[in-house]
């Protein structure tokens, strides 16, 4: 190739890129712009880019008690349920995920395969067809409208992968390892928790990761089984604007932003180890 | 092997079975035997019955579901992976910007259904939303569309914003099955004068085309159960026009209490997700069997 067509190629390369960065970027970018405007600005034409005066009044209002729309639900509350809800399950499935995974990496027992399989297929039968009996589930052993309900079925639901990512793991640490602690006397548990585990660290984080961006997220299970508002979660008190909120996108651009932020943050910080996963995921759905 | 090493294992990964068996199998077999059975207000009367397909298929909402659960599968999983596809392979060339595009675009992933259905009823409003006014102001439309509120147009811009949440996983996926092409086949073709045409349509495609069926039937399992987005953006509306499997089990349980119709759909759903599921399995078959031999 010459001179030419080679600065040519690239020119178009970037701007290819450009054009695909902001398809990613802008409906993210421009409700998080949307919360700093006024009712005003919102509603003029033709549609102002910046904020013309940037004010956090919408913040303002979602966290004060004395507003109106700090009224309707209680933000400081719905994060706190959300972080909590989010939180205790990354733990539960971390906890048992591990055990489980070194039994599937580790352990020769009858069904092995076939069981990790199963509680893999599981997983793709998580959708709208369960919504019915799970809520008819959760009424009759009265765990209804309660956070601690949600733990117990984000963690059934986040299980599988979370097993599956770790064993995948520890299946590449040299058993030698393991066994030579062994041998100096340490016990399995010890053994596994002293040199094998330090040496997974990737994987749990990448499946803590994985469970706490999609704990805070769910919305489906979440809106059937909880009712009073002091147990709601963000997307809920999010999902609410729709019926309550015409021309007042400020709040919700607000609201969206907050309910972004903790995955943004993981998202970013942890970009590594999410591709990781995603990739790993992939293969196996 | 010990006998103390299989209760061990037992032991270790019972808590997640035992979950998955009171989660996820309890309840598909409990939707089942819902679906046979006589529920009035919320009452179980009698078990045995077909009535609930019938009712189902009497209601005139059904085949409208079932067509627009068609364009929502059909539509967005093809869309998915023909621009997937596309996006993956600029993904896949060297360089700097594409490097950090890779890290990038799974944004729209990561973040919850209820903000990017947020973030583009906004854009897609009426009135003052920015892509209406876009196309008004640069003549491509006259006055303003209602994108969300026009019973021909809303399924499809639903797939729209689809693509935009499930692509970049498709693009990353195929992304990197193109990157694992073998460079000196690569540059066997490119000596033997083929361009850049035919070096993709008969070196990469034949390279990636396990990745290809794969990414395709889990991207169908995904839009399947796929249910925050259409429901929080218009709620099956209007009238129905956009009303699909997920958002008509939802509304029939929970805001009609209709359980009887309501387990019919979920168990019909649950069967296709099921003939995807196998699908799977058949396409994935090379990689379970390696998985064995572990």
């Amino acid at each position: 190739m010459n001179e030419q067509p080679r600065t040519l190629y690239w020119i178009f390369l970037g701007f290819v890129g450009l054009v695909i960065s902001l398809y990613v970027l802008f409906p993210v970018f421009w409700l998080f712009l949307a919360s700093f405007k006024t009712q005003a600005e919102l509603a003029q034409l033709p549609i102002s880019f910046w904020p013309e005066s940037p004010t956090l009044e919408a913040y303002k209002a979602l966290f004060s008690p004395t507003h109106q729309k700090g009224q309707l639900l209680d933000w400081p509350q719905l994060i706190g349920n959300s972080f909590f809800i989010a939180i205790s399950s990354t733990v539960i499935v971390l906890v048992f995920g591990t055990l489980a995974g070194y039994a599937f990496a580790r352990l020769n027992f009858p069904g092995r395969d076939l069981i990790l399989g199963g509680l893999l297929i599981s997983r793709m039968f998580q959708g709208a067809a369960l919504l019915l009996p799970t809520y008819r589930l959760m009424s009759m052993i009265g765990l209804q409208d309660s956070l601690i309900g949600l733990v117990l079925l984000y963690s059934a639901f986040g299980l599988p992968f979370a097993t599956w990512i770790i064993a995948s793991s520890l299946r590449e640490i040299p058993k030698e390892l393991e066994e030579s602690a062994m041998i100096d006397g340490a016990s399995r548990l010890q053994s596994m928790v002293m040199v094998v585990l330090p040496l997974a660290t990737p994987a749990l984080i990448t499946a803590s990761m994985w469970h706490f961006v999609g704990a805070w997220s769910e919305f489906a299970f979440a809106s059937i089984l909880l009712e009073s508002n002091e147990n709601k979660t963000v997307t809920i008190g999010l999902a609410s604007f729709v019926e309550l909120f015409t021309l007042e996108f400020q709040y919700v651009g607000a609201a969206a932003t907050i309910v972004a932020l903790p995955i943004m943050l993981v998202f970013f910080f942890g970009q590594r180890y999410f591709t990781r996963g995603l990739l790993a995921g992939a293969v196996k759905g | 092997m010990l006998k103390s090493d299989r209760f061990l294992a037992y032991a270790l990964i019972l808590p997640v079975v035992a979950a998955v068996v009171a989660f996820v199998v309890g309840p598909t077999y409990n939707v089942a035997t819902l679906s046979l059975t006589q529920v009035v207000m919320g009452m179980e009367r009698g078990f045995g019955t077909l009535g609930n397909f019938k009712a189902l298929a009497a209601d005139p909402v059904f085949g409208l579901v079932l067509k627009n659960t068609a364009i929502w599968i059909l539509g967005g999983t093809f869309l998915c992976v023909t621009v997937g596809l596309a996006v993956g392979t600029y993904l896949a060339i060297d360089s700097r910007m594409t490097g950090w595009l890779r890290a990038l675009i799974l944004l729209p992933w990561v973040l919850p259904d209820v903000v990017t259905a947020m973030a583009w009823k906004w854009m897609l409003h009426g009135q003052v939303g920015i892509i209406g006014q876009t196309l008004q102001s640069s003549g491509m439309t006259e006055g303003t569309v209602s994108f969300l509120g026009d019973p021909d147009l809303v399924m499809w811009v639903l797939v729209v914003v689809l693509i935009w949440r499930k692509m970049p996983l498709v693009a990353l996926i195929l992304c990197a099955a193109i990157r694992a092409v073998p460079d000196d086949q690569m540059e066997a073709a490119r000596m033997d004068g083929a361009n850049a045409v035919e070096r993709f349509r008969f070196v990469t495609l034949p390279n990636i085309a396990f990745s290809l069926t794969a990414v395709t039937v889990i991207s169908m399992i995904w839009i399947t159960a796929e249910f925050a987005l259409p429901w929080i953006m218009t709620g099956g509306g209007p009238a129905n026009a956009s009303q699909i499997m997920a958002t008509y089990i939802y509304q029939q349980s929970f805001e009609f209490f209709n359980w009887g119709v309501a387990s019919a759909m979920s168990v019909i759903n649950l069967v296709m997700l099921a003939s995807i599921v196998a699908l799977y399995l058949y396409v994935n078959r090379r990689s379970w069997a390696s998985e064995g031999q572990k």
